[in-house]
């Protein structure tokens, strides 16, 4: 069974995997790949090496690695081989196949204009900055944490009062 | 309403690296790009502009965008997530920008990552290794 996890860098903002979620689960609608899964290399979860987990559990005998990177650079010549090393250690019984990185095609022009399609006057350009704090996990670690941004966790009050809801999920 | 026919910039805003070589791919995508006659009826005045490490800046290349005649920037973000590039950084600079043009109109497209024909291309690439 071929299963296909996407490689990403993650982020320490809430909300930041909204385009390679979107791109799993087309990917998962085409049904090419009886599993498609996101494994992140830092921050975000799941981890590379569990979602490397969950589709040797759903029974993967072969694994497509797509990085999700547009250029090849330290994260995909180096850092990927060493997790790919730990995860062949772990599964000698599956074979691991790399992809490309996005890096030069004529789907990037395409993907120029498409976006280029959807552009809007001033009003919108903080809307990913609205839906990043729709996915709120009131991480500490995330830029927008207890600033007004913050949907769940509100900024310091003027008064300098410690707000009662913060907490370190 | 004035008669003045408007003309279209495209305004590709890159985070920029300070390993040039990293940029190589992205200039390939844009001079394809430049070279087809779809893009170029939409877009007839393409630039690049960078956020750190590289030059043009994009304040820059907005300039030089509008220095050509641009009487409207669509700006896109060459960037694959969200974060506080896409979400603040760049709209801060279009501000500016539209501060300092005021009689242009700026406009914000999707970063590239949103778009569906990213899942074309990683369709692409993942069954040209599974071959």
């Amino acid at each position: 069974m071929d299963a296909l996890i996407l490689f990403s860098h993650g982020s320490v903002l809430c909300g930041a995997g909204e385009a390679v979620d979107a791109h799993a689960e087309r990917l998962r609608a085409r049904g090419d790949f009886a599993r498609v899964e996101v494994g992140y290399l830092n921050y975000s979860e799941p981890r590379f090496l569990d979602a490397v987990a969950t589709v040797a559990q759903a029974g993967a005998t072969r694994v497509v690695v797509a990085p999700y990177f547009l250029v090849a650079g330290y994260f995909v010549q180096v850092d990927l081989p060493r997790c790919l090393a730990e995860a062949r250690e772990r599964y000698p019984d599956i074979e691991f196949v790399v992809a490309d990185a996005l890096r030069r095609d004529a789907g990037l022009a395409d993907a120029l204009l498409d976006a280029a399609q959807r552009a809007r006057p001033a009003e919108h350009w903080r809307d990913p900055l609205a839906r990043a704090t729709a996915s709120c996990g009131a991480r500490p670690e995330c830029p927008l944490y207890a600033t007004p941004a913050c949907p769940r966790v509100p900024s310091p009050p003027l008064d300098g009062r410690v707000p009662a809801t913060v907490n370190a999920e | 309403m004035t008669a003045t026919p408007s003309t279209t910039a495209l305004l590709v805003m890159v985070h920029g690296s300070p390993r040039p070589v990293a940029n190589e791919d992205m200039f390939r995508v844009v001079d394809d790009l430049r070279a087809r006659p779809d893009a170029q009826a939409r877009f007839p005045i393409v630039e690049v502009g960078f956020m750190e490490c590289n030059e043009p800046t994009i304040p820059e290349a907005i300039d030089r965008c509008v220095r050509s005649g641009a009487t409207r920037v669509v700006a896109v973000p060459y960037f694959l997530h969200t974060g506080t590039h896409v979400c603040d950084d760049l709209p801060t600079l279009l501000e500016e920008a539209q501060a300092r043009h005021p009689d242009v109109e700026f406009l914000l497209g999707d970063y590239i990552g949103l778009s569906p024909r990213l899942t074309d291309l990683l369709a692409a690439r993942a069954h040209a290794a599974a071959r």
